[in-house]
């Protein structure tokens, strides 16, 4: 205390420790914050959009006088020794029994590029990497060149109409394969392409991996599913948490006397919103799951008991509890949303004769219009990225069927469903092969980031625009 | 003008509209509130049944529980409080309005990436990482607040000289983005000639032949830095908050008082704003407490009793996660998880009302002292 009068009795500004340093711990912890979200969303980025940038093929050769071809994924330094070391995506798991290879550097010889290297993408057994020497297809038979050409006009091709043909493939040390071509997904030689064609595969590569099902134990394939599920049972979540949302904070800020009991709900639901999500999961296994689901399987699905209908999880419960989950959310925004029209209005309409109900809807809900698209909003954001509670009523790693499908009732509520979040946890931490995931779980983070970012920036405009709104009227 | 003749004729028909319309508004929003009051009811009710069993039994399954789950939120609280206090700071009492309605949102939208994603990088990404750079990341966490003084040290002494061109304090909280980063190569750089230079090797092997310490990979460090993460946002938003809304005219008066920066904002400032800001740490207790995706994926799940930073945990929400589909409803397990539920519940509605009040009250006390708001 005495040093600040001292400070400021003395003409000449000295340096103080304590004051002049604290400022600037502070403005570096929001440059950490920055650096540290910024760094997160580069991560995902680069690492999920340069998964489906196809790598350059390397053939290897080492001092053994080994040879192998693959595309080098990272480096690391080798523990306890000098140098570092190098992990190889080789594929050919059918011929070699593994897909990885670690290898120290100082042990290569020789790096190569060449262009007659190519990579097939096979159902079963993953990818292959070599060359392609021939094409057989009954008595007639293509070689080099053509043999790629060949390929490439079959795979063009949709699956049903291609030829039965045998593919002759030999890895760069000369082991040899016969490959049917109907186990063939894909086939690129990425060596030989120029910028444009890997911008095209590149762009061919996220439509699948969007558009696709997950293959090979997840480690593969795309996330169609998992999106339809996700929107899907947002969907059924919104439909049912905008009503009852609303109507409650109607209630609450039009109808009910405001008085000290409104005042503490009003409280506890602000504070619900706080309660972890797990609570709400424990809820829902409870009393929708186990509660009225199994009464329902009682009363309407006795012949197949005892395997349950309804009486697992599924996207009804699912729906349900993420409802109740966000129903705080969008009953607080609607709340300011309502208590932030004035006065004056509802007295106008009053006064001119309106009844309450001509009040609320035409006065007072469309100019809280906003505010209620703003809480759905951010109810669908937070239910996005929600996993926890889901964990407990019905999602699955691998639902074998949509939820939604041709035959009657064609919604199908009773049925397990896969979520982006649920997706990438179980693919990262539960999957066999976690090295070859990671890049498609990679891929799946920044979806579910970018949604939910997404979402929620649309709220932030909304809630911008609805200020801005209300700065005219008043 | 409405014809008078109209309205009368379609009178009675309005009024019952209108009480027909009530009456649903209100029988809707009450439900709502009942369903949300069930929650409640449900975690105690099935909970009862634990009476029944000894409490020893229920104790000795839940108070590694417990401890994890206080461990975890203790950690991720370390790292996140004087983060999140310091941005607040920053952005209330020096940010220029216009970067602050820019730099706000960005920090706010931190609270919406999901947990799974956070715990993802956190257990498949940074625990490896930090496993085998164990002396670079203690280094880097030293390191990145003294470089923050460095940087300050080096503005005041170049003010003199060069004031018109430096960039001004009210952006630093841009510009020291590069600075911090340039400042993480460095550390990265020379730690692991530190490392060999000071500790003759390998950090975790003198921790364990020294201190006698394990190192698991996803240990309580990581939980702390993937959770604070997590947590930073909620308790920035609301410190900004009561920081921004402390009456400017207080921390004024003080300074013309003849207080010294450091003064206006200790005794004043921080004053006025406490019970915000003790509100604001609270409702981050209170998620870091329920988070459940990022212990589950980056704690290692194992149930200790372990004080040390490089040993995992099992939290009640991640116990919860793990165990509840697989206990069979009616059973033991099922109700002492359904307790763990409860214990949440009453935790963080109790910790999250005491924020609320104190807040509401606070408010209360800015406008008896004529403050903006």
């Amino acid at each position: 205390m005495k040093a600040g009068t001292v400070n400021t009795a003395s003409r000449r500004p000295r340096f103080n420790w304590l004051n002049d340093l604290w400022p600037w711990l502070c403005a570096a912890s929001v440059a950490l914050s920055l650096l540290m979200l910024g760094a997160l969303l580069a991560l995902l980025l680069v690492r999920g959009l340069g998964h489906f940038w196809p790598a350059t093929l390397e053939e290897v050769t080492l001092r053994s006088g080994d040879t192998f071809a693959g595309h080098a994924v990272r480096e690391v330094e080798l523990p306890q020794q000098a140098g570092d070391e190098r992990l190889y995506f080789t594929g050919n798991q059918d011929i070699e029994g593994a897909r990885w290879r670690w290898v120290k550097i100082e042990e290569i010889a020789e790096r190569a590029q060449p262009a007659d290297l190519i990579r097939l993408e096979r159902s079963p057994w993953g990818d292959f990497i070599g060359r392609l020497v021939a094409i057989e297809q009954d008595d007639q038979r293509w070689e080099g060149d053509a043999a790629w050409q060949r390929l490439t006009a079959l795979l063009a091709l949709p699956a049903s109409q291609r030829q039965e043909s045998q593919l002759l493939l030999t890895t760069v040390d000369g082991q040899t394969l016969r490959q049917p071509m109907a186990s063939i997904v894909s086939a690129q030689a990425p060596n030989a392409m120029s910028w444009s064609q890997k911008t095209h595969v590149w762009g061919d590569g996220v439509w699948r991996f969007l558009s696709e099902g997950p293959r090979a134990a997840n480690t593969d394939g795309g996330v169609w599913p998992a999106i339809f599920g996700t929107v899907l049972m947002v969907i059924l979540m919104s439909v049912m948490v905008t009503p009852f949302g609303v109507l409650a904070a109607i209630y609450l800020n039009e109808i009910a006397h405001q008085g000290r009991l409104t005042r503490l709900v009003r409280i506890g639901v602000r504070n619900l919103a706080g309660v972890p999500s797990i609570v709400y999961g424990v809820f829902g296994l409870g009393v929708f799951v186990y509660g009225i689901g199994g009464s329902l399987d009682e009363w309407f699905f006795s012949d197949t008991l005892p395997s349950p209908t309804f009486g697992t999880g599924g996207l009804l419960w699912a729906s349900l509890t993420l409802a109740l989950l966000t129903l705080p959310v969008v009953i607080v925004a609607t709340e300011e949303g309502l208590a932030r029209i004035p006065e004056a209005q509802r007295e106008g309409a009053v006064a001119l004769g309106a009844t309450r109900l001509e009040m609320l809807t035409r006065i007072v809900l469309p100019m809280a219009a906003p505010a209620m698209l703003t809480g759905v909003i951010l109810a669908v954001a937070r239910a996005a990225g929600e996993v926890a509670p889901l964990m407990l009523v019905g999602v699955a790693k691998l639902a074998p069927q949509m939820p939604i499908d041709g035959e009657f009732p064609y919604l199908h509520l009773e049925r397990k469903f896969m979520h982006l979040g649920y997706h990438l946890f179980d693919t990262a931490f539960h999957g066999e092969d976690v090295q070859a995931a990671i890049p498609l779980v990679y891929a799946t983070a920044l979806l579910l980031v970018l949604i939910v970012l997404v979402l929620n920036l649309t709220a932030i405009f909304l809630r911008h625009y609805l200020g801005r709104q209300r700065g005219n009227e008043c | 003008m409405t014809p008078p003749r109209l309205t009368s004729s379609r009178q009675p028909l309005r009024l019952l509209q209108d009480r027909v319309a009530t009456g649903f508004i209100t029988a809707g929003g009450v439900g709502v509130l009942l369903a949300i009051l069930a929650i409640g009811v449900f975690l105690i009710w099935e909970t009862l049944p634990l009476l029944a069993i000894g409490e020893s039994l229920a104790l000795a399954k839940l108070s590694p529980l417990a401890w994890g789950t206080l461990k975890a939120a203790l950690a991720a609280l370390l790292f996140a409080i004087p983060v999140a206090l310091g941005a607040a700071i920053y952005s209330a009492l020096f940010m220029s309005a216009r970067l602050r309605a820019r730099i706000k949102p960005a920090l706010e939208m931190m609270e919406a990436i999901p947990g799974v994603v956070v715990g993802f990088i956190a257990g498949l990404i940074l625990a490896p990482w930090v496993e085998r750079h164990l002396a670079s990341a203690l280094v880097l966490i030293i390191w990145l607040p003294l470089s923050a003084g460095l940087a300050g040290l080096l503005w005041q002494l170049v003010k003199a000289r060069l004031r018109r061109r430096l960039p001004p304090l009210s952006w630093a909280g841009l510009w020291l983005i590069p600075w911090l980063a340039l400042m993480v190569a460095i550390a990265l750089w020379l730690a692991p000639w530190m490392e060999q230079l000071w500790l003759g090797g390998d950090l975790r092997q003198l921790l364990d032949q020294r201190f006698g310490m394990d190192y698991a990979t996803r240990n309580a460090l990581i939980v702390g830095l993937a959770m604070g993460f997590a947590v930073i946002p909620s308790i920035y938003s609301l410190a900004e908050d009561a920081l921004a809304d402390v009456p400017s005219t207080l921390i004024e008066g003080a300074q013309a008082l003849g207080a010294s920066r450091w003064q206006a904002l200790w005794k004043v400032a921080l004053a006025a704003a406490g019970p915000g800001i003790f509100s604001a740490v609270m409702i981050g207790a209170g998620r870091a407490v329920g988070e459940t995706m990022i212990v589950l994926m980056a704690s290692g799940n194992t149930a200790l009793f372990s004080a040390s930073p490089f040993e995992g945990m099992r939290s009640m929400a991640a116990a919860i996660a793990i165990e509840l589909p697989e206990a069979s409803p009616g059973g033991q397990t099922y109700h002492l998880l359904i307790f763990a539920a409860l214990v949440l519940f009453i935790f963080t509605f109790l910790v999250n009302t005491l924020a609320e009040v104190v807040r509401q009250r606070l408010r209360r006390r800015y406008r008896q002292m004529g403050g903006t708001s």
